[in-house]
């Protein structure tokens, strides 16, 4: 079909300017994917081919279901946060003006990053802590204890105190492990069980909400009675018997509660979604010709994305308490070093070795709360409804 | 009209179903629009007026099939598009594009103008993103923007300068049609001005044809070849813009004519009110629409009132059909101190409330009229309910609540859907004139 009325003599011959009236549409053809598309296509291809790989080819896998789980959570946070943020800086600096409003969440965001970084990085370069009773209750550097402490103890000894060593600077555990490198450990599976559970959660619910959302009728009715369904679920027990059943692992925790988790999350994308559904811009965009994934994909979700962000950075924290709280009370792979393993070893000792339990406390509890402060400032700069007071 | 409309509309129907209970049993229907036909030719630009909710926004969605239409035909360059299939349906949507009322929700916050500009060109797969950037750059200097306004978001813009670039948005597929939506609605007047005339410069360039939608008649007038008056989700007339302006033949037109301002002091209180509330889409009234509110609808053969009498007669009949208490009267007129209890108020006292009401002279000018009327309200007086209803339909009935007006072509060479235009007979010299 080719378009009518196209003017003659009203365009002068415009130089090299494109002009919309001079647009064969009969000629427009797949000139390629975007970049950034092209690229999202080839590195899921190459992530699925090395996952198969590792998984079924391999024998004994290089890296384990978490990690392939944690590679891709931080696949998709490139390509759709920093990649994003990356493309369109105006947007991204007027978001950092009104984020770094707010002091206590630029702190905790350098914390999480740091937090992020040594968890990622830390575990490949340090020695995984081993059991050493020689090297039991060792007190942190800076501090000193009786000498009736530790079994034999590494640093100066004193007047009767023993006092702690650089060798490890924040003490060990009665079984003579470090607590410094416990607690590196212990920041991977912090992150792993905070991001990846988030990452499943917000994926499946973010769908789930705008799709109930925009087609609405018999779709909506499905989706959201299945969520009251699964809403009722107990998850806990769920946990319980699996981990009764099976071997208890970090994947089993991440994917049980990941899966079954997103209700709320798809609840509230729905209600938003809602809202924006009406807006004219999306019957712009449907009177445009655009297919109802277009729409969801590049209009509806973009929208939500504010609640969806928020939600998630408040999410991470409840998810980092659970696994803490399970490996407190013996419920996860005891190979797994865990703060809340840690937490649960020092529990005895409190009286005589207090910093067993109390330092990978004091980690878990920052990060909790950095959690929380950096998703209170990223839900007061993404609001449009303070928008213009920027 | 020439020979080959670029848009056909024929007997287009939207009905919004009421639906009740958990097995969406269908207990109604709202009529939003029912049952209209119209052409557009190439280059022309039609006007859909009308009072807010009487269906022309639907008229738009529906004929563009944003929203299923219920029934009728859309024939677009001689294709029915309501038989379209996802392609076919999506290349029609290339040739076909709409304009929206509303500047600040019509574009995604989320975008610069210039992506929700070139989102169109995406869509109907222009993959080259810089060859959809020169395109869209280009188009917004065109519309009065400069090219740096491509990365600008929505919410830096004025309501004027975003219904450019919606206007830019409209035709960056090079369009054969624009349907508009009371695209200057929300806007001042002076914005007003240069929005109309700017898409009066394009549609010249383009040769476009644009459905123009708005309630605004005088915007209509400036804009529009040729206009259709929707009421109540039917076209009740349609004729060429001047001739319309002049020599309305519908009461309808008349009457939203007369409420156009008019500067000169001399000619104030010559307007057509319309009495009566708009009825509702979901139940509308038998025969002509317009007859609840219509000035000049039809007297029986056997009586001579003055119209405006007729009218109020027929507004106190209508008002009895729905139910009328005469002890409500009575309390009423207690309440202004006509007599200390209700049971003293004469029956007399109550009759002239009744017609004051109603604007109905306490002696009506035709004197067969008058006994009937006043057999009714000493019924109604008297409570007897059903006898005065009973009374008064069988005398008062007015032939445009039984026989529904066809779309019919009138002496002036356009067409009107009215009882008195297909018959020609006893027409009241319009008011205004």
């Amino acid at each position: 079909m080719m378009a009518a009325d196209t003017p003659s003599g009203s365009t002068t011959a415009a130089g090299s300017t494109d002009r919309f009236e001079d647009v064969d549409w009969d000629d427009l053809g797949g000139l390629g994917l975007p970049l950034r598309t092209g690229l999202l296509v080839a590195v899921s291809a190459i992530y699925a081919l090395v996952v198969t790989t590792d998984v079924f080819l391999t024998e004994g896998s290089v890296l384990s279901g978490t990690d392939w789980l944690f590679v891709l959570t931080l696949l998709v946070g490139a390509f759709f946060v920093a990649w994003p943020l990356a493309e369109n800086r105006r947007l991204t600096a007027y978001y950092w003006r009104r984020f770094k409003k707010n002091r206590a969440a630029v702190v905790s965001a350098i914390y999480l990053l740091v937090v992020f970084t040594v968890g990622t990085v830390g575990p490949w370069l340090i020695a995984k802590p081993e059991l050493n009773v020689i090297a039991a209750y060792q007190p942190p550097v800076f501090v000193s204890v009786d000498s009736s402490v530790p079994s034999a103890c590494a640093g100066a000894v004193a007047d009767g105190m023993c006092h702690g060593t650089w060798k490890y600077p924040l003490g060990t555990t009665s079984e003579g492990k470090g607590i410094a490198k416990l607690v590196v450990f212990g920041m991977r599976v912090s992150m792993q069980v905070g991001l990846i559970t988030m990452l499943i959660v917000i994926s499946i619910g973010t769908v789930v909400g705008t799709s109930a959302a925009y087609f609405g009728d018999l779709v909506d009715e499905v989706l959201m009675r299945y969520v009251d369904i699964q809403q009722t679920f107990p998850t806990f027990f769920l946990f319980l018997i699996v981990t009764y059943l099976f071997k208890p692992s970090l994947f089993l925790l991440i994917t049980i509660f990941g899966f079954l988790g997103w209700g709320g999350i798809a609840r509230l994308v729905r209600s938003e979604a809602l809202q924006r559904r009406e807006e004219e811009y999306i019957r712009a965009a449907e009177n445009a010709g655009a297919s109802d994934g277009w729409i969801i994909r590049k209009h509806l979700m973009p929208n939500v994305s504010n609640t969806v962000i928020t939600a998630a950075t408040l999410l991470i924290p409840s998810f980092i308490l659970f696994e803490a709280t399970f490996a407190f009370l013996g419920l996860t792979d005891p190979a797994t070093p865990s703060w809340g393993q840690v937490i649960a070893s020092g529990r005895g000792d409190l009286d005589s070795a207090w910093w067993i339990a109390t330092i990978p406390g004091v980690f878990l509890f920052c990060t909790v709360l950095a959690f929380n402060f950096v998703g209170d400032a990223l839900r007061d700069a993404l609001d449009p409804r303070s928008e213009g007071d920027a | 009209m020439s020979a080959d409309p670029l848009l056909s509309v024929r007997n287009l129907k939207k009905h919004y179903p009421i639906t009740k209970g958990i097995l969406k049993k269908e207990v109604g229907r709202v009529k939003a629009v029912d049952g209209i036909s119209f052409d557009v030719a190439p280059g022309e630009t039609l006007g859909l007026v009308g009072e807010s909710g009487c269906g022309k926004s639907t008229a738009a969605t529906s004929l563009l099939r944003l929203e299923e239409p219920t029934d009728g035909q859309i024939l677009f360059d001689g294709d029915d598009i309501v038989e379209h299939g996802d392609a076919d349906l999506k290349a029609f949507r290339r040739r076909a594009q709409m304009m929206f009322q509303d500047p600040s929700s019509s574009f995604d916050p989320r975008m610069s103008v210039g992506e929700s500009v070139a989102e169109p060109l995406a869509i109907h797969g222009m993959r080259d993103r810089a060859r959809r950037r020169r395109i869209v750059e280009d188009l917004l200097e065109r519309v009065g923007l400069s090219a740096a306004a491509y990365d600008r978001y929505p919410h830096e813009f004025s309501g004027g300068q975003k219904q450019r670039i919606a206007l830019a948005r409209a035709l960056v597929l090079n369009p054969d049609l624009v349907v508009a939506d009371e695209p200057v609605s929300a806007l001042d007047v002076s914005i007003q001005a240069e929005i109309i005339s700017l898409m009066r410069d394009l549609q010249t360039e383009f040769g476009l044809s644009i459905v123009f939608i708005s309630h605004d008649l005088g915007v209509v007038r400036e804009v529009c070849d040729r206009v259709a008056v929707m009421y109540l989700g039917e076209i009740v007339e349609v004729a060429d813009t001047e001739t319309l302006f002049s020599d309305p033949k519908h009461p309808y037109t008349k009457a939203l004519l007369s409420s156009i301002p008019t500067p000169d002091p001399s000619r104030r209180n010559e307007g057509v009110e319309l009495s009566g509330d708009v009825p509702s889409p979901s139940n509308p009234p038998s025969g002509c629409r317009f007859h609840t509110r219509c000035p000049a609808v039809i007297q029986p053969e056997a009586f001579d009132l003055e119209q405006a009498e007729w009218r109020h007669v027929l507004d106190l009949r209508l008002r009895v059909e729905r139910g009328v208490d005469a002890s409500d009267i009575r309390e009423f007129l207690v309440a202004e101190g006509e007599a200390p209890t209700p049971e003293e108020v004469p029956d007399a006292a109550v009759a002239r409330e009744l017609r004051r009401e109603f604007d109905v002279p306490q002696t009506l000018s035709d004197p067969n009229a008058e006994t009937v009327l006043s057999d009714a309200i000493s019924a109604l007086v008297e409570g007897e309910h059903d006898e005065a209803r009973r009374t008064l339909n069988d005398s008062f009935s007015s032939v445009c609540e039984r026989d529904h007006p066809e779309l019919e072509s009138t002496s002036a060479g356009t067409s009107a859907a009215c009882l008195r235009v297909d018959t020609e007979r006893r027409i009241d010299p319009p008011p205004t004139s």
